[in-house]
């Protein structure tokens, strides 16, 4: 059987360039190229999974970089969290661009989004194979280029434009502190590869400074505090984009990273706790926002947020198999909440929740899938991240950090209470404004079912009822990490039940019974806290205050340097030169020229005197002979 | 000098005394007319005075025994040349000049050069030991010049001929003008 | 009798003067005369050391002789030169015939 994983990222960048290129005359067939080469990766995924099952692993493909006797080779890595997260992508990847051939079908660039959505795919598909952090970097920096690109899709708008420079502006903070957590460790630990991290047991401190940047990556990518402020604001792009970026692929792509660098951080258990923390912060506070937030997709931005930190949580607390298994479901079920948010904004063509209702009754389909999102996303059994939240909450207690249990439950209890907020608030309940909503075409609703069916099931594959088979498959191939619990914890299983049922009582009643009292009840009493949830904790406007606004007056700064002082060098040496070459015009016309009329002026004076012997006498010219005649004499003779 | 001598000798008069008592008015008066001749305004009165300053010279050359070419003197001179001056004067018309501008610095320019050379000739012959004893040679007759001219001196003899030749066919070449 | 030098001191004063009167007169027929009289100078210088110095050829008076047969061819051609001047000119005056001035 031959390897053929490293084909995978080659049909989809095949596609965008064909589409780049030719995209004008293709038009609609610009699509259908997009999912055939999407196809194609997932047929090979599958095919890869098949083959590592069969005992096929990782290998080389060839060398890149020579230094000497070192040398830096290009592999792919085959290991189950790669093909785990292969398949994960390449399935959302095709149903998300099946449903933009519906949701883009109007635009004028159509083409060009397939072309961004392919090498998107490309991408992401090439970082999840990479083996070592160098080619990790190019692909890295790929889907950083993508998200930009696809973000400001629609340029002309000025704040899509804005959206697109601060997305790729804050990634660029995080990848700056991964790029010098790669330098760090490959100066402590002389390597970049992958499969040499899990060797690695010193205690150096450099390599606890080498995690810690790296996280900072993932900070940035996956949109923790602080580096999170870009993510609602990339809502901004098309919703199919927001699908597949920034809720089900790239932004798990920092938790993927953690997840492949798991050795090193395990090994160093200050970085690991220092990730959990960060994760339960994030998780918390985005909650917090979700719950006064308006626009429908901003809501499910901040949702994304802090299901990333739970993911960080889980990771954190030393659960591999639980981060990952969360990671896997959420791919999932967020993806089918942007798609459902697509359908009804394409119908309603508003954002603003507060401006809708009752839209259950003309949108059958994206309503019932929407609901089982958010059944999924609230933890309740059976669906899929009821099985997933909670093994994260029960690694947390089961290896003892009470604290982000509380956290973890909190929060939980705010993902629940949200969520059915938005529900209650867009599909049910009277209209709140002139409506009116048509369920969105075949090609749209076909992925959201598709998608619900993921949503619902795929949650089985990591529960008790298939002994934890996902759990173990996720283990193979490394020696013995966290060992985990098998068993499953009842307790945790009710608790989180409990919650998610009592969220969305909670919301019920604010949204459905007393459907206008209470929520201005409550918000004209924490009037303080109100506010400062609806903005946001007011962190962009302290990001401003504290970083661009000092940048800016930087760059003036600098502005009016170059002008001032580099300019007005040149100029000054230019009107140097000018009045040099003026004293030299003087000199060459005062000086100069007056040697020359000088000499003659003075051969003219000489000569106004001695030709006065030119007299035309006979006799004058005598009297000078004779003279001389009588010198001649006087001399000798006298 | 002789024959002067021998007619003062057969006249009776003390020799020296009467040479000496004639000569240096006769040298005055040849100065005078000198000066006359050229400070004169009047070109036919310097022509005349011309005349009495050779005449003067001619009898100058009798103190110094050269009677033939006293003669000469007379005759030549004074004779032709004057005559010939006295025409060319007739035959142009500006007689009389009056003053004119810058007259003064040529008059000046002039004085001082004579005045230079006559300074350094006169120290010059003053300063020279001059011999005395020739005073008393014979003088050589008119038979003896006549002789020397025609054998040792013919050559410059013929030339001198061809000179006159030569200034008569110059000058009427000259003068005789433009054809009309 | 009268020494040599007084000769010579008489034939230097003529040629004195004879040489003012070259450069002095403006009528060219003024300075044609003014070089008779310098030739004059020179026949008594030639006279006065022939018998001084005594010659048995008469060899000063002969040059003398010569002298003046050149003087007379010189006055000669001259005084031609003159008449020819004045046919043209209109006038004899060397001041007014400066046609090398500057």
């Amino acid at each position: 059987m031959v390897n053929l994983a490293h084909l995978i990222p080659l049909f989809p960048f095949l596609a965008f360039t064909a589409n780049i290129l030719f995209g004008r005359k293709l038009k609609l067939s610009s699509a259908l190229l997009s999912i055939a080469a999407s196809t194609i990766s997932l047929g090979l995924s599958i095919y890869t999974l098949i083959l590592f099952l069969s005992g096929h692993g990782s290998y080389t493909l060839c060398k890149w970089l020579v230094f000497g006797k070192a040398s830096l080779d290009i592999g792919v890595i085959v290991d189950p969290l790669t093909c785990m997260m292969l398949l994960v992508v390449t399935i959302i990847g095709t149903l998300i661009q099946i449903y933009s051939i519906g949701y883009m079908k109007n635009d004028p660039r159509f083409s060009r989004f397939f072309a961004y959505m392919s090498l998107f795919m490309s991408s992401m598909l090439g970082l999840l194979l990479a083996d070592n952090f160098i080619v990790l970097l190019i692909f890295w920096e790929g889907v950083g280029l993508c998200s930009y690109l696809l973000i400001s899709f629609w340029f002309e708008r000025p704040a899509a434009a804005k959206a697109g420079m601060k997305a790729f502006i804050t990634t660029r903070i995080g990848d700056t502190g991964l790029l010098i957590g790669v330098f760090v460790l490959f100066f402590a630990a002389h390597t970049v590869y992958f499969r040499d991290l899990a060797g690695l047991s010193s205690t150096e401190p450099l390599f606890i400074a080498a995690a810690l940047l790296i996280f900072c990556g993932a900070i940035g990518k996956s949109a923790q505090f602080p580096l999170h402020v870009w993510l609602p604001d990339a809502m901004e792009g098309p919703t199919p984009v927001s699908a597949l970026i920034h809720a089900a692929t790239m932004v798990a792509a920092g938790v993927y990273l953690v997840a492949r660098c798991f050795g090193l951080f395990f090994a160093h258990q200050p970085a690991l706790i220092w990730v959990a923390y960060i994760g339960a912060i994030t998780a918390f506070f985005a909650a917090t926002i979700a719950t006064v937030n308006n626009d429908i997709k901003r809501i499910l931005a901040y949702s994304t947020i802090s299901q990333l930190g739970f993911m960080m949580i889980g990771l954190g607390v030393g659960g591999y198999s639980a981060g990952t298994f969360h990671l896997m479901t959420h791919a999932f079920f967020k993806a089918l909440l942007f798609l459902c948010a697509g359908s009804v904004i394409h119908s309603i063509h508003t954002q603003d929740i507060r401006e809708m209702g009752g839209i259950f009754q003309k949108m059958k389909i994206t309503g019932a899938t929407f609901v089982i999102a958010s059944l999924a996303i609230s933890g309740v059994p059976p669906f899929s991240g009821f099985w997933s939240k909670d093994e994260i909450i029960s690694e947390t207690l089961h290896n003892g950090h009470p604290f982000l249990f509380a956290i973890a439950i909190a929060t939980s209890l705010l993902t629940a209470f949200y969520m059915f907020r938005l529900i209650f608030l867009v599909l049910f309940g009277k209209s709140r404004t002139e409506l009116h909503p048509h369920e969105s075409p075949k090609v749209m609703t076909i992925p959201l079912g598709i998608l619900a069916l993921f949503a619902i099931f795929i949650g089985f594959l990591g529960s008790p009822f298939m002994h934890n088979a996902f759990q173990a498959f996720i283990h193979i191939g490394q020696a013995g990490e966290a060992a985990e619990n098998a068993n499953p914890n009842y307790l945790v299983m009710a608790i989180s039940t409990v919650v998610a049922l009592s969220g969305i009582g909670m919301a019920y009643l604010f949204y459905i019974l007393n459907n206008k009292i209470l929520p201005q009840a409550i918000r004209s009493k924490f009037a303080f806290l109100y506010n400062l949830l609806s903005n946001k904790y007011y962190v962009d406007e302290i990001y401003d205050f504290m970083f661009i606004k000092p940048v800016a007056g930087l760059s003036r700064l600098a502005a009016r340097f170059d002008l001032g002082i580099i300019d007005g060098a040149v100029n000054g040496c230019a009107k140097a030169v000018v009045v040099l070459s003026e004293v030299k015009a003087w000199i060459d016309r005062y000086i100069v020229d007056g040697a020359v009329n000088m000499t003659a002026k003075t051969v003219g004076l000489f000569s106004s005197v001695l030709r006065r012997m030119q007299t035309g006498y006979i006799q004058t010219y005598l009297l000078i002979a004779f003279l001389g005649l009588v010198v001649i004499l006087f001399v000798k003779l006298i | 000098m002789s024959g002067l001598i021998q007619l003062l000798n057969s006249v009776g008069l003390p020799q020296e005394i009467v040479i000496k008592a004639t000569f240096y008015p006769i040298a005055c008066l040849i100065l005078v007319f000198a000066l006359l001749v050229v400070l004169s305004r009047n070109i036919f009165h310097s022509a005349l005075y011309l005349a009495f300053v050779l005449m003067g010279v001619a009898c100058v050359y009798l103190y110094l025994d050269a009677e033939f070419l006293a003669i000469v003197q007379v005759l030549i001179y004074v004779g032709a040349i004057v005559t010939l001056f006295i025409f060319t004067i007739m035959l142009t018309a500006d007689i009389n000049t009056g003053p004119i501008r810058g007259m003064i610095r040529r008059v000046l320019g002039g004085a001082f050069a004579s005045l230079a050379i006559l300074f350094i000739l006169i120290r010059v012959i003053a300063r020279t030991t001059w011999q005395a004893a020739a005073q008393n040679a014979p003088a050589i007759s008119l038979e003896g010049l006549g002789r020397s001219l025609m054998s040792k001196y013919v050559l410059p003899f013929e030339v001198i001929s061809l000179i006159s030749l030569a200034a008569i066919v110059g000058a009427i070449v000259i003068g005789k003008g433009q054809k009309r | 009798m009268i020494p040599q030098s007084h000769y010579l001191a008489l034939s230097a004063c003529l040629f004195a003067i004879g040489i003012f009167g070259i450069l002095t007169r403006k009528n060219a027929i003024g300075i044609l005369i003014s070089i008779e009289l310098i030739l004059n100078a020179a026949n008594i210088n030639l006279i006065t050391f022939n018998k001084f110095l005594g010659s048995p050829d008469g060899l000063g008076q002969i040059f003398a002789l010569f002298v003046i047969a050149i003087a007379a061819a010189s006055a000669v051609v001259g005084l031609g030169l003159v008449i020819a001047i004045y046919r043209s000119a209109k006038t004899i005056l060397v001041n007014k015939m400066d046609l090398m001035k500057w």
